[in-house]
């Protein structure tokens, strides 16, 4: 497969630009929601510290979406904003996991939110986008491939920064460690669906967009292993089927609320500039 | 021997105190752990943990419309902005903290403060935000009032502070302009941008008057205006920096055709003086207790955020 | 005022945070902040001070392992200014001196040249016009 230079090139070919399309809007949707789900607890962290530190993160993650988008922009899908605020629950293909909320409550009232479970849910998502901007490095499509190496050096920190705080909880033991553990339970029952690279992944590997999905699952799983080894956490466990999968666009009850809240208001007058 | 020719071992307690008028009069910064009159001590933790809290907590209405906010490009901004003020928290605590150590006191005592109502946050940030204006609004006149009053102590005789609002003031910068950016935007924008706009304004105004305190302690019974100039830690009166605010700001607003909420507002060129309606400093008091509309609503959101993730920081202690 | 045992009130550490801005910069002091231990302080350290100007190092000292000075101690620093004999000042006469020789005077400015590669000198002048 010889590079695309652009957008231009990349409409040449209908099946090309149809598997990279695809595969922006599961990169661009997953980094969008997950920084929204982090934009939800700034100011509520447990450490004023890492509040701090968080917000960076989340910031980062939401920059990364924007540049994802852009290239869609490019690729004639609507403006960035169109994008992120304009689409309905059911063309958003974010993985189920990462538009859950973050525990009890909203961000605006008794936010009993779980920071082991955001804490497990970031460590593993950035585990697989680490993987993912890796394979990336090498993507068919010159204007990924150049947004991905970008991305990859900012990433870096964000992976060790929630495998600082996974480690250290677990190593806590006590309450902590319990907390931990239900928190990778209930990460680990739905994490099939951000491993998924959709119906089209196939299509995606054969225009070298992006490794064969097994091997970036293998990849996963062998660094998590690692990883649960070193802790002694045994052996990891099997991943669970999804009834559902957001790649295909089937979402929950909590995205079609965080669409609501994201684009309050935009939605009062989407044609003016705010 | 004068005191101030003496080593610092040789002196008196009346002596220290000489030697510590002095080095505030010739420029010095006072640093944590030199000597220093109780009566600066308590005066410093009283203002820096005041307004170490009212950044924390003057984070969660301009948070109301983090996630809410309409561009991305904006939802950074606002994300950025009320980061910057978690931020400011972090460095005031810590100056804060550092002045409260003799006392055996921690961070988790100034939460519990703030919790019990023994630590009071700014007035500002027990008011609505009930619109996307309001965001614009803060940033663009209760940032700037918080300019005025922080740039006025950016030379404060202790150091920590002194350093601390430097970091503070180079940020408070970027959330003008992103403030002016907002409220630019609406200015510009449909009838009803410009109408919400409006209607925030007239919201915020009496609060912003009231940022700056009382004219003198007869106005509520209350006032630490006099200690902070005489230990140069501030410079100006609460009513010179209210005037200042109105000298920079009236001209702007009224320039984007907006309309300030007080008829009787106006300079007065013979006494080269702002002339205003007072507010109302009852309800000044009031909102300061925890009475303000939006006080407890808060003031829980903040406790139920510390409680739950107590856990997180036992685990690591 | 009497000194509490902090583990009593157990709260998070104070670490101090130094950075350097670029690889000639020398390590400067930002400021201190609570964390359990160093892998956290160091997670927390950059964007909680330098979230807008480049880092390319960085150092967190637990604060309790600094030997700070006491205000009394600090009266150890003083000296007087009298000491003009180990300083280039107290040597200002040779410059007159060499003149007489037809020599020129190897000041600071002359002697650090001489470290300077043919791409400093260049940057140097190029530099200094377009000023
Ligand atoms: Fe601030
Ligand atoms: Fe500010």
């Amino acid at each position: 497969m010889t590079s695309v230079k652009n957008a231009l090139e990349a409409r040449q070919n209908k099946e090309y630009v149809s598997a990279l399309t695809e595969l922006l809007f599961q990169l661009a949707d997953d980094d969008f929601i997950l920084a929204f789900r982090g934009s939800e607890w700034l100011g509520l962290a447990p450490h004023i510290e890492e509040d701090v530190a968080f917000s960076s993160i989340t910031q980062n993650m939401m920059g990364h979406a924007f540049m994802y988008y852009q290239l869609l922009e490019q690729l004639g899908e609507g403006t960035v904003d169109e994008l992120a605020h304009e689409r309905s629950g059911k063309k958003r293909k974010n993985a189920i996991m990462l538009e859950k909320v973050n525990g009890l409550g909203t961000y605006l009232q008794s936010p009993k939110f779980d920071w082991a479970f955001t804490v497990v849910r970031h460590y593993f998502y950035d585990v697989n986008k680490k993987i993912k901007l890796d394979c990336l490095q090498d993507c068919s499509y010159e204007p990924l491939k150049h947004a991905a190496i970008n991305i990859r050096k900012e990433q870096y920190y964000h992976l060790v920064h929630w495998e600082t705080w996974f480690k250290q909880l677990v190593k806590a033991g006590g309450e902590a460690k319990t907390r931990m553990m239900v928190a990778v339970e209930k990460v680990w029952n739905e994490f099939d669906d951000v491993l998924s690279l959709g119906p089209r992944g196939e299509v995606m590997a054969n225009y070298q967009l992006i490794d064969r999905e097994d091997v970036i699952r293998q990849t996963f799983m062998n660094t998590i292993g690692d990883v649960f080894e070193n802790l002694e956490l045994g052996p990891l466990p099997k991943l669970k089927e999804m009834k559902k999968s957001g790649r295909i666009g089937e979402h929950t009850e909590d995205l079609e609320k965080a669409l609501a809240t994201l684009t309050e208001v935009y939605k009062k007058e989407p044609s003016s500039s705010w | 021997m004068s005191p101030l020719t003496k080593l610092y071992g040789e002196r008196t307690e009346e002596e220290k105190y000489e030697y510590f008028m002095e080095r505030i009069e010739a420029g010095e910064k006072i640093e944590a752990d030199d000597w220093m009159p109780d009566e600066y001590r308590m005066a410093l933790i009283k203002l820096i943990s005041m307004h170490a809290i009212s950044e924390i907590m003057g984070a969660l209405p301009e948070k109301e419309w983090v996630p809410k906010a309409p561009t991305i490009h904006r939802k950074l901004g606002i994300m950025a902005k009320v980061q910057d003020e978690m931020g400011h928290g972090q460095l005031l605590l810590r100056v804060a903290e550092d002045l409260m150590k003799p006392y055996g006191k921690t961070r988790e005592n100034i939460m519990e403060d703030l919790f019990s109502g023994k630590l009071k946050f700014h007035n500002v940030f027990h008011m609505e935000a009930p619109t996307w204006a309001d965001a614009g609004i803060i940033a663009w006149l209760v940032d700037g009032a918080a300019i005025i009053t922080q740039t006025n102590m950016l030379n404060a005789s202790y150091g920590p502070y002194s350093r601390a609002l430097h970091r503070i003031c180079a940020e408070e910068v970027f959330h003008a302009q992103h403030g002016e950016s907002i409220v630019l935007a609406l200015a510009e924008g449909s009838k009803q941008q410009r109408e919400m706009l409006q209607d925030a304004l007239i919201r915020w105004w009496p609060s912003l008057l009231m940022f700056f305190g009382p004219k003198s302690a007869a106005t509520t019974g209350s006032s630490k205006q006099d200690i902070t100039i005489k230990y140069k830690i501030r410079t100006k009166t609460n009513e010179e920096l209210r005037q200042d605010f109105l000298t920079k700001y009236v001209p702007r607003i009224r320039s984007l055709g907006l309309t300030i909420p007080d008829e009787t507002l106006r300079y007065d060129e013979e006494n080269k003086k702002w002339i205003y309606k007072e507010p109302d400093w009852n309800e000044f008091k009031k909102i300061i207790k925890n009475q303000g509309p939006k006080s407890m609503e808060r003031l829980t959101l903040r406790r139920i955020a510390y409680d739950n993730n107590r856990w997180v920081r036992e685990a690591l202690q | 005022m009497v000194e509490k045992d902090q583990k009593e009130h157990g709260f998070y550490e104070v670490f101090e945070v130094f950075s350097k801005r670029s690889h000639t910069s020398p390590m400067q002091y930002q400021f201190s902040l609570l964390a359990p231990n160093h892998e956290m302080a160091f997670i927390l350290a950059q964007e909680n001070f330098m979230r807008r100007e480049p880092v390319v190092d960085l150092w967190v000292v637990k604060r309790s392992d600094i030997r700070k000075m006491t205000e009394e101690e600090r009266d150890l620093l003083k000296r007087l200014d009298n000491k003009s004999y180990r300083l280039t000042k107290g040597y200002g006469y040779l410059r007159k001196k060499w003149r007489e020789y037809e020599q020129r005077m190897f000041d600071e400015k002359e002697i650090f040249s001489w470290g300077e590669t043919g791409d400093d000198k260049r940057k140097k002048r190029t530099g200094s016009k377009a000023k």
